[in-house]
């Protein structure tokens, strides 16, 4: 008994499920080894996939006698993974079910998963979602702040007049410069009303406003306005990437399910 | 076909291992800037000039609990969210913050990390222990039973009586690492330095017969060194312990890393003793020890307020924010909690206790600064009213989830509308970056908030002037000839004076007033407290009658879950000296600003689902929101400091 107990946590019993799945996979490609013979061969590219495993896990690949270790604990998982097929411990258990249809899923996926897109895909993918990979408008600014409205307008004058800008306004815990401020920064940092207001002033040398904020009123040298630009591939590759593969495997696996569904006939009883 | 099925059975057996994130994709790798922790990779300020918005306190499926709870949502969700994406919550409606944040620690409990998933995926043929296959069939019978499974769970490992199987040491081990090793490579791939932060870090659960002792643990650097360590697991350990682990990885790998505490409110007066822990006298060496690993606090989040407490703060008509229902016992309600405990509770009484320890044995442990998290279990880090997603997955929006008993363990007397929508933690920082957020909670130049994203400074000092205060300089003033929040000032035989000023979330309510909580030791070594108003709002209406400024008012609409900005102000600002400053006294000075009242998340939901709530809840369905600035300690020559 004790032994079963022990198994519960151990890897052999997750691999009876893995193992299930690779079943699939492999008799799917027609693999030499069949589950139910008691002869095992290990090739060297099972072997190499063991390394391979190991090193996705571990950054590095395995010493010698670790990969002995490895050899020895996979045909140890792959003899009682056997056996456990004989004795039909895969049969009418929910979870396996379950698992094995969410595996059929990966399998779908997985072929984006490991495919490298080319840039000409991905560049046509950044291209057809540009609304999520585009930058904000990035606005570079000075500003100063005022209790209120009044304060604003005789400091403007004040401007006119050659006053040392840095003096002019009240004090606040908000940095007086923005240097390539995202719009989207701007607002949560000063309010939505205010960071409209800037998309609507020209760039120039000049002090505009009063403007209001969530905060109080503002003058505001608007040094730069940049719209919003979709960055060239080689910028965000990685980020582009990740999109097509998350959202390839997603339609991989509805496309590999509908294919799948349409050989079935399904009754319902209602 | 090899590569393919190398790759699929990789990735089949560490989801069944470890629970492989099938989202995650494997290309598009993090970059160099962004595996390290940041330095020379974006222009620093001169001084901290922004505030940065973060949580330090979220779980995701990885986390024993959350798992069992029901979430669904892993890592890399989690950070798509913190960074303002819209993802779709774990019970389908989706989700998205109003605002994104600036940086977030994912602390996934260190202990039977990923456990309840294995549990799960287990078959349920080849579990032989009885009370794990009994939480196995109720995680599959659905949420609510699954909720149950985990309450059982969490009093189980309270009571030191978890299936031995759950904590086989060997098996834990192999499935923590291939967890943690997955973890550091998406948390680089989504850090961005100067754009959007992810530390490292794992949660602590020391919890002896259910009284709370937990940490986050947090990690300054990059993959190099935290890929060299695991979480450390302390569910029987000792605080000690902890901080043996944090010493030998700053040696090992010339890396840094610091503990919070959090929920002291359900320690059962154990997070701030005055003993060591078992009692007996604190030792210098502890107390330093302590000060060294510890130096932030969170005081705020979902599990209640842990700032004050009306029975140690009767002159405080502030006090008890957020205790109703947290206040009754410890963490799963085995042990109710007594008044004499509430000293080791609560975050103003440890300042005050650090005090007299100090002038026991010159050390003081308890110099901290104060963040707010939220300790969410839906990998949702959401801290607004408006927008709460739940302590965790069971939960999440519904109709019955403000009325609903929440008890983790099996007595009575905590309901859903206890829960706080959680906070977050303020940082001035001179960039965006891990080590620059890092070192900011170090120093303690950090803040608590009750989730509004108010801005607070404060300067100390001791010759600040109307004109240094008054002029565009005075934050430059500020850091030249003071300390920000968090700073020691040696006492010279003057008075402090301190540099304060509040501005309220852009997109939130306006405030009511800002106060200086005042802790010291009296001549006779007995700790002292007193809360000042230093300035509110409309003065002119509201002058000071009796030691007291009258009451804000209140604009809130209960039908509608609405308020307007009509009272209340945008900035408030003061120079304040400390009127009652005696020469030789070690003292402690932090700020507590509130908000004008606005609506809690329970009412939101009454208007949503159309609830009628029950009369001890809609007592509880507005309440002034608030932030709570580190401190500032005059420290007297005598004694020393602890750094």
């Amino acid at each position: 008994m004790s032994h079963w107990r022990r198994l519960v946590g151990e890897p052999l019993v997750h691999f009876l499920v893995a193992g299930a799945a690779i079943f699939a996979v492999l008799s799917w490609q027609g693999s030499p080894d069949d589950p139910a013979s008691r002869s095992i061969h290990l090739t060297r590219e099972d072997q190499a996939r063991l390394a391979v495993n190991f090193a996705q896990v571990m950054g590095r690949p395995p010493t010698d006698s670790e990969l002995a270790a490895l050899t020895g604990q996979w045909l140890r998982e792959e003899v009682l993974y056997r056996e456990a097929l004989r004795l039909g411990l895969d049969q009418g258990d929910a979870v396996v079910r379950k698992r094995l249809a969410q595996k059929m899923d990966v399998i779908a996926a997985s072929a984006a998963d490991a495919e490298t897109p080319s840039n000409e895909a991905l560049d046509q993918w950044l291209n057809n979602h540009a609304d999520r990979f585009a930058q904000d408008m990035a606005l570079t600014f000075d500003q100063l702040y005022f209790t209120s409205r009044g304060r604003a307008v005789v400091a403007k004058t004040l401007l006119g007049g050659g006053a040392d800008w840095i003096k002019v306004g009240d004090p606040v815990s908000l940095p007086a410069r923005f240097d390539s401020a995202s719009r989207a920064a701007v607002s949560a940092e000063m309010g939505a009303e205010f960071a409209r207001a800037l998309e609507d002033l020209t760039p120039g040398g000049g002090w505009q406003g009063p403007v209001e904020s969530a905060l109080g009123w503002h003058l505001v040298r608007l040094r730069a306005k940049e719209p919003g630009v979709l960055p060239p591939l080689a910028a965000i590759r990685g980020r582009v990437e990740d999109d097509w593969r998350a959202e390839t495997g997603r339609e991989r696996q509805d496309a590999a399910y509908r294919t799948l569904r349409e050989a079935y006939r399904v009754r319902i009883d209602r | 076909m090899w590569t393919l099925t190398a790759r699929l059975l990789g990735c089949v057996a560490l989801a069944l291992l470890a629970g492989c994130d099938m989202t995650a994709g494997m290309g598009g790798g993090a970059s160099e800037a962004a595996r390290g922790d940041g330095t020379d990779t974006v222009k620093l300020a001169e001084y901290p000039e922004r505030v940065f918005w973060g949580d330090t306190h979220l779980h995701t499926d990885n986390s024993i609990d959350a798992f069992g709870f029901g979430v669904r949502l892993g890592p890399e969700q989690a950070l798509r969210f913190a960074r303002g994406e819209e993802v779709t919550a774990t019970t389908g409606t989706p989700a998205q913050l109003d605002r994104p944040l600036d940086f977030l620690v994912i602390a996934d409990h260190s202990d039977e990390l990923g456990a309840t998933r294995r549990l799960y995926d287990a078959p349920r043929l080849l579990i032989r222990d009885a009370t794990l296959r009994r939480w196995h069939d109720m995680m599959h019978e659905g949420p609510r039973q699954s909720q149950r499974a985990i309450a059982e769970l969490i009093t189980a490992a309270a009571n030191d009586k978890l299936p031995a199987q759950l904590r086989d040491p060997d098996n834990q081990a192999k499935a923590t690492e291939e967890i943690w090793t997955r973890h550091l490579e998406t948390i680089d791939r989504f850090n961005e330095p100067g754009k959007f932060t992810a530390l490292a870090g794992f949660e602590y659960t020391l919890m002896p017969d259910g009284n709370n002792l937990h940490r986050v643990v947090m990690f300054r650097d990059g993959s190099d060194r935290t890929g060299q360590v695991r979480p450390y697991p302390g569910i029987d350990s000792s605080a000690a312990g902890l901080w043996d682990y944090m010493e030998a990885y700053e040696k090992n790998t010339g890396g840094s890393v610091l503990a919070i505490p959090h929920n002291s409110n359900v320690s059962n007066g154990m997070m701030f003793e005055l003993t060591e822990p078992g009692g007996g006298p604190m030792s210098a060496a502890y107390a330093r020890r302590r000060a060294r690993w510890e130096p932030v606090v969170e005081a705020t989040q979902i599990k209640g307020d842990s700032e004050a407490h009306r029975f140690l703060s009767p002159n405080d008509e502030f006090a008890s924010f957020g205790v109703a229902g947290w206040e009754l016992g410890n963490l799963p309600l085995t042990r109710t909690s007594t008044p004499d405990m509430f000293g080791g509770n609560y975050v103003r009484e440890a300042l005050k206790r650090g005090l007299t320890i100090e002038a026991l044995t010159g050390v003081n442990p308890y110099r901290f600064g104060l963040i707010g998290s939220t300790d969410s279990h839906t990998a949702l880090a959401t801290g607004d009213e408006d927008n709460f997603f739940g302590k965790h997955t069971g939960n999440e929006p519904n109709k019955d989830r403000a009325a609903s008993p929440q008890n983790l363990g099996t007595s009575t007397g905590r309901f859903g509308w206890h829960y706080l929508a959680g906070g977050y933690a303020g940082v001035w920082a001179r960039a965006n970056t891990r080590a620059e957020i890092f070192d900011a909670m170090t120093r303690r130049e950090v803040y608590s908030t009750t989730g509004p994203r108010v801005t607070v400074r404060m300067f100390g000092g001791f010759d600040f002037t109307d004109a240094d205060f008054g002029g565009q300089g005075w934050v430059g003033a500020g850091y030249k000839r003071g300390v920000p929040m968090g700073g020691e000032l040696a006492d010279g035989g003057k008075a402090p004076v301190f540099m304060i000023e509040a501005l309220k979330d852009p997109r939130g309510a306006n405030l009511d007033r800002v106060q200086v909580i005042k802790g010291w030791t009296d001549a006779a070594g007995k700790a002292q407290e007193k809360v000042f108003d230093v300035t509110w709002s409309n003065p002119d209406k509201r002058a000071m009658t009796g030691g007291k400024v009258p009451a804000v008012g209140d604009t809130v609409d209960r039908a509608r879950a609405t308020y307007t900005n009509t009272i209340g102000a945008k900035q408030l600002r003061t120079l304040w000296r400390d009127p009652e400053y005696r020469a030789g006294q070690n003292a402690f000075y932090y700020v507590r600003v509130l908000e004008i009242p606005t609506p809690r998340w329970i009412l939101f939901d009454a208007m949503r689902y159309k609830l009628k709530l029950p009369p001890e809840a809609m007592k509880e369905a507005v309440a002034q929101e608030r932030a709570y600035s580190s401190p500032i300690w005059l420290v007297a020559k005598k004694a020393a400091t602890t750094t």
